[in-house]
């Protein structure tokens, strides 16, 4: 953690001297005291879209329980969060509220204590203890995109499709203006993956397909760091795959393909009453609520094809549903550079404040904002890994791997970066990062490159010399490295 | 053989597995009430767009007229419309059993209108602009021939050689008896989401399936969701233009539930208004049944009942179909012809007093005040006036009462017969100084009273004092003052001296004589003389002064009378002063009055002119916008009666 921690640092002394500025003006305090605290948090991750795109299913799969929808009775909650915690609580308007597990998600159920309450933030909080949420918070948000980016670090876009309608929405979430505009905290889900093509069996391969098409595409990827064919449904069922479920999935499975494929044809004669003979119609009627038809179908053809304990068959449908490819984006671009996310949503933040209450230090306080923003080289290196990763700009191969793994792809501390064993002596890692820089310094001035992929060069060149710089300030040799 | 020809469903047999339709084929059976009924829409559509193009709507009589050649054409034109990823081209496709339309993840691109022919056959048509009709014919040059086999890539090839945006469709004609009735089949690009502002979505709908030459669209939507918002108020834009709307829910084989979702649509679209008939298919059964040659996956996939809805609305489409279409586009035009006119005519019986009337009344305003204003003046005047008259004698009385105080004051020592030559002149100048301030003062009241008078007019009669002030001055100052002869003065001559003396001596001599004649002495002595000339001297002395006395009496009578006439004449003379003025005024005043009142006569005449003309104009509007009105009743009763029919 070098570069990444430098510049959620220098956010934070900015974050102080401004709240100093602002220590009389009430809302530009609370303000920019909420964005201090949350700057030490969690990934603030929501994951927002149209109605009835999938957001809840696909945050009930990331957390993989069912904890999504929150059902409240009269009202809905414009944004739920998901954060982790030791016991199970909610917190509707700033008040506990009792929380009830349901078939499908969770119930909160107002008492007395909220008729008093003004109508403030439609927004729940939901305390889970869950592994998944510990450096990620999640956010459950009815919110459009627009707002959803300002109560966020980073967003998944939900959508059907990736239409013409949506570009527009992404365009106007992408930042306020300046270099905080590249779209470092955006991520694309098309969540009809299960339904490409009326459904058939090899409906997820073409969605992938397509997504990777859409991601190479400049003008969406200019807008976002990856697009991602994922079907919420499946993936929410696999994650929470029951006995119960396996075992009429396998029974299902023995039967001939004869026999049961007619059945599969469409969700009326699966659910029909008295055919399938080993499952009943109301256990086929749950399996197509919880799979869908292109989920039943999936699930029969992996049980057939080696998915015969639940632990299999469930790590195979997050594999097909498209669940392990959103999980390791999330993981590679969101979750590792938090802090670079955490600092840039402070960073607009902070600017949005400097800009509505203009004061004779604002001036000041705005400039350095814009030096430092300026300055984050951390933003155009995670742009340059997205690009890598979705293959829109390609470097040539013997360097493509060396470039991700210097970018921080694998890991953002010194040794993740050069590639260095847990147990590298200091001088070892002098000598790596010296040679790193030496070759990319190389291929940014050797002139042998394109145009983009010097450039690209260039900031991989860029890395290297944090990289050195840090090591230079590090000059203990005893001082363990990463 | 092209490829949509091979497979088990080639043979030439109908190609739904739906009975066929009962409903015989217009062409075949002639009926003559469906003619007198073609006539009568004919005839009522002729009708409005004759309307229309009298009220100066060409646009909507434009439309009209397309889509009156449209309704006489045989075709039934189906477009099938939607957003994206709802299964529009696999609808087609599963239709007519038939590869025509790019099914993927990719979209339609282009839209592909498919019809009946002997022999398949595939091309592009470039139109000339993007709101040309798709139905015009186009030149050779315009039509790019499509290979068959891989019509998808074909047509992403040769519109990739055009440029970009350039308006284009394909035709795609396929040997297919459901087509061969006249039906046709337009698969479209989805329509674009609700991004732009409210209203631009219908508006796109509305005009893509006007340019297309729809007879009947056909709304999909995925069984999964169920109609949204947005796609509710398309739906609600285009019944305004098409009578018979289809909403078919799609993908019926993979939603779970979607028998709720179908209720749920119908009931949307009732509580929505929108008369549209709708059903839920599976293009996915339908196609598999046609694979297997399975009736039962057939009638399953709910494809049967939408062909004969189609088949039922090509046969309907001369009679019923297009009475209801002309109804419905007849009555959306009568209604926009009908609403600017009765809110003109709302507006005009709402409107306030107009400009005309509003006049006249001002100008009879203007001529009862001219009214009063000339009885204030005469009484202005004739105030002024007497006022005048008694201050005028009152000044004068009063100076010359001083003048002649003066006077006599004078006489009270001077001795006229000594000073007569010094106050002649005197009591002339006086008197003439007299007479010309009184003159001056009576112009300048005469001024003033003008002023007053002047001011009893209303504002806007302008200046109406009288040009010059009128002549006050009377004759010359030498008439007035005449001048004045002295007195005849009493002579005292030295003999009269001498005789009174005499007479008065002669007492004193004998009184002293004889005083002195008891002394002895004679009677004149020199003492009796001595007393004599005392005596004498006192009696001429006292003499004299009487006779002074007598001649200031004489003297101041004299000029009293003298002043007193000079008062007399000099208040004639400022009477008739005042009266000439007076005179002069009211002469003047008369006029301005009069020409003022021609004036106001002048313009109240006009005014009432006027507004008798725009009254009369008023009216003949109304009166027209009444008659239009009732002509665009009497057609909507038609139109009324036409539906009945249906």
């Amino acid at each position: 953690m070098i570069d990444d921690e430098d510049l959620q640092e220098r956010t934070h002394r900015l974050l102080a001297e401004a709240a100093h500025v602002y220590r009389g003006v009430p809302p530009a305090a609370a303000v920019l005291r909420a964005t201090v605290e949350g700057l030490a948090g969690p990934l603030r991750l929501a994951v927002a879209g149209p109605a009835q795109s999938g957001k809840s299913t696909l945050v009930s799969a990331l957390i993989g329980e069912q904890l999504a929808p929150v059902e409240l009775p009269g009202e809905q909650p414009e944004s739920v969060v998901y954060r982790d915690g030791t016991e199970p609580l909610a917190w509707w308007r700033d008040a506990e509220i009792p929380v009830a597990r349901t078939g499908y998600g969770l119930r909160l159920s107002p008492d007395a204590r909220h008729e008093r309450r003004l109508p403030g933030t439609s927004r729940a909080v939901i305390v889970w203890p869950s592994r998944v949420l510990r450096r990620t918070e999640l956010i459950d948000t009815r919110l459009p995109l627009v707002r959803a980016v300002e109560e966020a670090d980073a967003v998944l876009y939900v959508t059907p499709q990736l239409g013409d309608a949506d570009v527009p929405a992404l365009l106007t979430a992408r930042g306020p203006r300046g270099p905080i505009t590249a779209p470092v905290h955006l991520m694309v889900v098309l969540s009809r993956a299960d339904a490409t093509g009326g459904g058939r069996t090899d409906a997820l391969l073409t969605a992938k397909q397509a997504a990777r098409r859409r991601r190479r595409e400049p003008r969406i990827g200019a807008l976002c760091q990856d697009v991602l064919a994922v079907s919420p449904l499946i993936a929410a069922a696999a994650r929470t795959l029951t006995a119960d479920e396996f075992q009429a999935i396998t029974a299902l499975a023995a039967l001939p393909r004869a026999e049961s494929e007619p059945h599969l044809l469409s969700t009326d004669r699966f659910a029909a009453a008295g055919v399938l003979s080993p499952v009943d119609a109301p256990g086929r009627v749950r399996l197509l609520q919880r799979f869908g038809l292109g989920g039943v179908r999936l699930a029969l053809t992996l049980a057939r094809t080696g998915g015969d304990t639940p632990a299999v068959l469930a790590e195979r449908l997050q594999e097909h549903s498209g669940l392990k490819d959103l999980q390791s984006s999330i993981a590679g671009l969101f979750t590792a550079r938090r802090s670079v996310l955490r600092a840039r949503s402070a960073l607009a933040t902070l600017d949005h404040v400097l800009r509505t209450h203009r004061t004779p230090a604002a001036g000041h306080l705005l400039a350095q904002v814009e030096l430092l923003v300026a300055d984050a080289h951390e933003l155009r290196e995670l742009r340059l890994l997205s690009a890598l990763r979705a293959g829109r700009l390609n470097l040539p191969p013997e360097h493509g791997a060396d470039a991700r793994q210097l970018l921080g792809g694998a890991g953002v501390s010194i040794g993740e970066r050069l590639g260095m064993s847990p147990d590298a002596t200091a001088d070892d890692t002098w000598h790596a990062a010296r040679t790193a820089a030496g070759r990319w310094r190389d291929l940014a001035h050797g002139g042998t490159l394109p145009a983009a992929q010097r450039r690209a060069a260039e900031t991989v060149l860029r890395s290297c010399d944090m990289i050195a710089n840090r090591l230079d300030r590090l000059s203990s040799p005893a001082l363990p490295l990463g | 053989m092209t490829n949509w020809e091979t497979g088990p469903t080639a043979y030439p047999g109908p190609v739904s597995l739906a009975p066929p339709p009962r409903v015989p084929s217009p062409r075949t059976e002639p009926d003559p009430l469906r003619a007198s009924g073609a006539l009568l829409w004919l005839d009522v559509l002729d009708a409005t767009i004759r309307t229309c193009t009298e009220h100066g709507r060409t646009e909507t009589a434009e439309q009209l007229s397309r889509r009156r050649a449209r309704l006489l054409h045989p075709e039934l034109r189906v477009l099938v419309v939607g957003a994206a990823q709802q299964g529009k081209s696999q609808l087609v496709n599963a239709l007519i059993n038939a590869g025509v339309c790019g099914a993927g993840a990719d979209g339609t691109r282009v839209p592909t209108v498919v019809r009946h022919a002997g022999a398949p056959s595939a091309q592009l048509i470039r139109r000339g602009a993007p709101g040309a009709d798709w139905t015009a014919e186009v030149g050779l040059q315009d039509r790019i021939p499509l290979a068959l086999e891989a019509l998808d890539a074909a047509i992403t090839e040769a519109t990739g050689r055009l440029p970009a945006g350039a308006p284009v469709h394909a035709e795609v004609a396929v040997p297919r008896s459901l087509l061969a009735g006249g039906l046709v089949l337009i698969d479209t690009p989805p329509l674009p989401g609700p991004t732009g502002p409210a209203g631009q979505a219908v508006r796109d709908a509305g005009d893509l399936a006007t340019h297309a030459g729809a007879d009947l669209v056909l709304y999909v939507c995925e069984a999964d969701r169920g109609l949204s918002d947005p796609e509710l108020t398309v739906l609600q834009g285009l019944a305004a233009l098409f009578p018979e709307l289809l909403v078919v829910l799609t993908k019926t084989d993979y939603a779970v539930d979607w028998r709720r979702n179908l209720a749920d649509t119908r009931d949307r679209l009732a509580r929505a208004g929108v008369p549209a008939a709708t059903t839920a298919v599976s293009s996915t059964l339908r196609l598999h049944a046609l694979q297997a040659g399975d009736t039962a996956l057939n009638a399953e996939s709910g494809f049967p009942d939408l062909l004969v809805h189609l088949r039922r609305m090509v046969a309907a489409k001369p009679g019923a179909l297009a009475r209801e279409t002309v109804g419905r586009l007849a009555g959306v035009a009568v209604q926009q012809l009908a609403v600017p006119l009765r809110d003109k005519l709302a507006a005009q019986r709402d409107a306030s007093v107009p400009d005309a009337v509003a006049r006249l009344h001002a100008t009879q305003r203007r001529l009862d005040d001219l009214r009063k204003c000339a009885v204030r003046w005469q009484n202005t005047l004739s105030d002024e006036i007497g006022d005048l008259m008694s201050d005028v004698e009152h000044d004068l009385r009063d100076r010359t009462r001083a003048v002649l105080a003066e006077a006599e004051q004078f006489f009270a020592e001077a001795d006229p017969a000594k000073a007569w030559d010094e106050f002649e002149p005197w009591l002339r100048r006086s008197l003439l100084e007299l007479a010309e301030t009184s003159t001056t003062w009576l112009a300048e009241r005469t001024d003033w009273t003008a002023q007053q008078v002047a001011g009893q007019f209303p504002a806007e009669a302008g200046a109406v004092l009288p040009p010059l002030a009128l002549e006050v001055a009377g004759p010359a100052p030498d008439d007035v003052v005449p001048g004045l002869d002295a007195p005849p003065v009493a002579r005292f001559s030295p003999t009269q001296k001498l005789f009174i003396g005499l007479r008065g001596s002669y007492g004193g001599v004998v009184m002293f004589g004889l005083a002195t004649s008891l002394a002895g002495m004679s009677l004149i002595n020199p003492i009796s003389v001595g007393g004599g000339a005392i005596f004498g001297g006192k009696t001429i002395r006292d003499e004299s002064k009487s006779l002074l006395k007598k001649r200031q009496a004489e003297a101041k009578t004299i000029v009293a009378r003298h002043v007193d006439d000079v008062f007399v004449h000099l208040n004639k003379e400022a009477r008739d002063s005042v009266r000439r003025v007076q005179r002069g005024l009211r002469d003047h005043f008369t006029a301005v009055t009069e020409d003022l009142q021609e004036v106001i006569m002048d313009s109240l005449r006009n005014a009432k002119a006027a507004a008798d003309r725009d009254v009369a104009a008023r009216e003949q509007h109304s009166r027209r916008i009444q008659q239009e009105l009732a002509a665009l009743a009497q057609l909507h009763a038609q139109l009324v009666a036409l539906n009945g029919r249906a």
